[in-house]
């Protein structure tokens, strides 16, 4: 379903996802002439990040992981000094020493970014932990996956941030309901003996919802509330936000299993070849995305495609500008060690 | 539980006169937890402890005067005087290893239970810990795992109400803590730890799942300590009230009363047992008191298995 | 001699202990499907899943398993997937796995291997890159291994597998993939030797994992100019064969210690303050060191090249130590 939005905030939100979609494409491509390194993308998880991070204000803080570049992008970082911090350079948000892994840009409400599974959490619990003692009102959002919910760490920021009623949202992707090589058995991945995921927090008395990570609307919902929570000082919530995992992320390194994506695909249902059906029809919440706004008027197939060939351009140029970007100089490895040098 | 009674007593006096050091742990009200559990509980099983063991290391039947020995620092003592109160092992009555880290002894006992899987004799692991480990990140990935690899593990859980000065209340929200292992579906029973055919029973129960191969389950056992977290506390933290409603339901009385209900317990007996196990634990003290120190050459020594370039 | 990749030596090993002794038992990340860089591939299929356990993401909990099993009689060979993150089992490794036999007084043993894949390589920035070995080898209780062979890689794991204390072995992703020659049979490689890779008369080299093929290269750079250079491979941390050390420095009278690791604090300052301590008087210059820089590792592939040491940074450091002693500079 569509958020309760009005129409230009669709869109808005529209036009992110399609940042952010594009942006990972490229990423991959230009893999094949250059060697990037290795890098996590956030294809089929766009319509979880967007209206999520949508409903946050300036001030709010988020705290993200190694598949960081989507969520950095739903809150309006500029694609190309992403680009260029993936590509190392001197232009990028951590001047070229953070990379993919650890991308962090306070100006959008990204302080810090760990590649540390579960390490985030803590970190989130601490900042909302900040807010709640200066008596800001603002929230803290901790953006996991399901892995990280098997680290200590998971449960002892739990426990805080209930016992202390704390302003931290636990927005966790949990992308591996099909996931590859795990068994298909009782347990939502092979790793968690937890029949449900948000048994996990349950157990602490935070409320706990699983919704369709590729229904907007439905994230808008939980995250809507869970940000009112927060803000009326009634402690932490979780939200679990299931998606199936994009085939491309499927192997160690992301290849365009599914090719770069053809919106038509989401009005041309006769395009949808079989190879891949299921995610075409039903998994990629881009392409459902579309659909619905198509069909409740919001747009048209030409205003798409049109919007579609603007941010192509931009991501183009955004690559550009990684590419063209000066390596850092040698000094300034040496610098940023301390606050005072 | 009397030998247990008697030696925590004999512990906290030798302390007070210095002939101990350190930072003793006494489980004096908890007797019931060690007793109960350890005897539901088979000669060949592996049993970790933690900071506050004495009693379990007993309930296993380790020698009171090798223990004592330890905990006064002798080269007789059950770890040559390396280990200490908080880090008992006996290991030839099947009491592994005890350590300090809160928590952090519930992950050893998963890889004892992993090493009684692979016996395949039917042997069992069992892990006592107490409500602050419950807060621990290790804790929770220790309860996962076992889940998951339905390993033979039994959970015991002494839920004395107090993490060192804090209520549990001030830890957490969660006021039954075998709520986490609902958490990994695993099966759990609240038992009155003070109780020890209870905590039998809770055990037995558990272990017997465990053998036949249905994985871990856990058995949370609410008790109290009836002294202060470590010897020289004095548990201002603690109401009054509360301390005096609980020495109403000493465990050892209570067990007393229940078997002389039984006509188990003529009047003679009572005193017998009590006068025995003092008797022991004095006979132990004298010993230990009079052992011996480790020397020099002992501190280089058992760092690893064979020397380096041996 | 028949050839082998470090990562293929590595696998050969855990087959090899792992057929040879039931006690073995392989835990890890994603090691059924043989871990990030194909390691332990293939294991999983031929010795089953009892065997060859996949674990979540609980580093406390798995390493306190793997101390816990061992100490009860098996041998548990423990994956630890980026050395960085041993920093969320320090405590079960450093509080239980070090400690344990002294405390218990001789009681347990806990025949622990720990593998764990350090150092900066391919940008993967600072929390993928540490090299923390100085930190293990300051624990008593604890040995630490890092072969830059593939030979000694397969014997040195086999050692540690059968060694009855906890090991940790150190491999290096930028080494994984280099080739060399590897003995017939599965003999382990004794931990505590250091090897003499390179004869020199004039200035010892010591160094270990990826830096000792560095060493080697700066050798043959300096032979050019008239400096015949002896390069030592420790391969063992943690015993240090300190008697092969002094013995070269005694000869050479000149000494560089090279490492990968932050410089400060770094092993080589264990080894420099030993030498010192016992050969002072037949040194001709103090002892160098040669280490990263003391930062956290940048991602920048161009920053990144410039934290890690290379050759010219080691003949540099043996270069200073042959001039007079009054123009040595600091390090």
């Amino acid at each position: 379903m569509l958020p309760d939005l009005p129409r230009e905030d669709l869109l808005g939100q529209l036009r992110t996802m399609l940042v952010i979609r594009r942006f990972e494409e490229a990423l991959i491509l230009l893999q094949r002439s250059y060697d990037v390194g290795h890098f996590h993308v956030y294809i089929g998880q766009e319509t979880t990040g967007v209206p999520a991070l949508a409903l946050l204000e300036p001030g709010d803080v988020a705290f993200s992981t190694h598949r960081n570049h989507g969520h950095l992008l739903a809150r309006g970082a500029d694609p190309g000094r992403m680009m260029a911090e993936i590509l190392g350079r001197e232009t990028g948000y951590n001047q070229g020493k953070g990379g993919t892994l650890h991308i962090a840009s306070a100006e959008h409400g990204f302080p810090a970014t760990s590649a540390s599974t579960g390490g985030n959490l803590p970190l989130a619990t601490g900042a909302a932990f900040a807010f709640r003692e200066l008596g800001s009102g603002r929230v803290s959002v901790a953006l996991f996956g399901d892995g990280a919910v098997e680290e200590g760490a998971w449960h002892e920021s739990a426990n805080i941030a209930a016992l202390r009623r704390l302003p931290v949202i636990f927005l966790c992707e949990n992308n591996s309901l099909e996931a590859l090589g795990q068994k298909a058995n009782e347990y939502p991945s092979s790793t968690l003996a937890t029949p449900d995921l948000t048994d996990a927090a349950k157990v602490f008395g935070i409320p706990a919802v699983a919704v369709d990570g590729t229904d907007p609307g439905a994230v808008h919902v939980a995250m809507t509330e869970a940000i009112r929570r927060a803000r009326a000082g009634e402690g932490p919530t979780f939200i679990e936000s299931r998606t199936v995992r994009w085939p491309g992320s499927r192997p160690l390194w992301p290849q365009l299993a599914t090719g770069e994506t053809e919106l038509a695909m989401a009005w041309d249902r006769a395009r949808i070849p079989d190879a891949h059906r299921a995610w075409y029809e039903v998994n990629d919440g881009v392409l459902r995305y579309v659909r619905d706004l198509l069909a409740a008027g919001h747009a048209s197939a030409e205003g798409v495609s049109a919007l579609d060939r603007e941010v192509r351009e931009r991501t183009d140029t955004a690559v550009r500008f990684g590419l063209d970007s000066p390596f850092p100089s040698p000094e300034t490895a040496m610098r940023d060690v301390f606050a005072h040098e | 539980m009397w030998l247990i009674r008697a030696f925590e007593e004999k512990v906290s006096e030798m302390y007070a006169r210095g002939a101990v050091r350190g930072l003793i742990h006494l489980g004096i009200g908890q007797e019931a937890v060690a007793v109960g559990a350890c005897f539901a509980l088979e000669p060949d099983d592996l049993v970790v402890g933690g900071h506050r063991s004495h009693g379990h290391a007993l309930a296993r039947g380790a020698d009171p005067e090798r223990l004592l020995a330890e905990i006064a620092g002798r080269a007789s003592g059950y770890c040559g005087g390396k280990g200490g109160s908080m880090h008992i092992a006996a290991t030839d009555v099947g009491f592994i290893t005890a350590t300090g880290v809160v928590g952090g002894n519930v992950a050893l006992a998963l890889g004892a239970s992993l090493t009684a899987m692979s016996r395949g004799g039917g042997q069992v692991a069992a892990v006592f810990f107490g409500d602050g480990a419950a807060q621990t990140g290790v804790f929770h990935e220790c309860l996962n795992l076992a889940s998951l690899w339905r390993l033979p593990l039994v959970f015991v859980c002494e839920n004395n109400g107090y993490a060192e000065f804090t209520p549990l209340s001030a830890h957490t929200v969660v006021a039954e803590l075998s709520a986490h292992a609902r958490t990994y579906a695993m099966p759990t029973r609240a038992v009155d730890g003070n109780d020890v055919l209870a905590v039998r029973d809770g055990v037995r129960a558990a272990a017997a799942l465990a053998r036949e191969g249905a994985g871990p389950s856990f058995v949370e056992c609410i008790t109290y300590r009836l002294r202060g977290h470590y010897e020289g506390d004095p548990a201002k933290y603690r109401e009054l009230a509360e301390l005096a409603e609980w020495k109403e339901k000493d465990p050892v009385r209570r067990y007393e009363a229940v078997l002389a209900e039984r006509g188990a317990l003529g009047g003679e007996d009572r005193a017998r047992i009590e006068r025995r196990a003092r008797d022991r634990v004095e006979t132990a003290a004298s010993a230990a008191l009079a052992a011996p120190f480790p020397g020099p050459a002992d501190l280089m020594t058992d760092v690893l298995s064979r020397p380096a370039g041996a | 001699m028949p050839e082998l990749r470090s990562i293929d030596a590595i696998r050969d090993a855990l087959r090899s202990e792992l057929a040879r002794d039931p006690r073995v038992v392989l835990l890890g990340e994603d090691i059924t499907v043989g871990g990030p860089f194909g390691a332990t591939k293939g294991l999983v299929d031929e010795f089953g899943e009892a065997r060859v356990r996949n674990t979540p993401i609980s580093e406390a909990a798995v390493m306190g398993l793997a101390v816990g099993a061992a100490a009860t009689g098996m041998r548990p060979v423990v994956e630890v997937m980026f050395m960085d993150f041993i920093t969320l089992a320090m405590d079960q490794l450093v509080n239980h796995a070090a400690k344990l036999r002294y405390m218990t007084g001789g009681q347990l043993r806990v025949p622990l291997t720990i593998r764990v894949q350090g150092g900066a390589a391919a940008s993967f920035g600072a929390h993928h890159s540490q090299s923390l070995e100085a930190w293990l080898t300051h624990v008593p209780g604890l040995k630490v291994v890092a072969p830059a062979t593939p030979a000694d890689a397969r014997g040195l794991l086999i050692a540690a597998i059968r060694d009855d204390d906890p090991v940790i072995f150190i491999e290096h992703r930028a080494l994984y993939w280099t080739r060399g020659p590897v003995p017939d049979g599965h003999d382990p490689v004794p931990i505590g030797r250091a090897k003499i890779v390179r004869r020199g008369a004039d200035v010892t080299v010591i160094s270990y994992s990826r830096m000792v093929g560095i060493a080697l290269e700066a050798a043959t750079r300096l032979a050019d100019e008239g400096l015949d250079v002896e390069v030592i491979d420790l391969r063992s941390l943690a015993p240090l064969d300190i008697d092969t050390l002094i013995d070269s420095a005694r000869r050479t009278r000149r000494v560089v210690v090279a490492h990968e690791a932050v410089q400060h604090g770094g092993v080589g300052a264990e080894i420099a303050a030993r030498i010192q301590a016992e050969a002072f008087g037949e040194l001709d210059a103090p002892v160098l060191r040669v280490g990263a820089p003391f930062v956290p590792v940048p991602f920048s592939p161009e920053l990144e090249r410039r934290f890690v040491p290379d050759a010219d940074d080691i003949a540099g450091a043996v270069r200073s130590t042959v001039r007079r002693p009054s123009a040595v500079p600091a390090g």
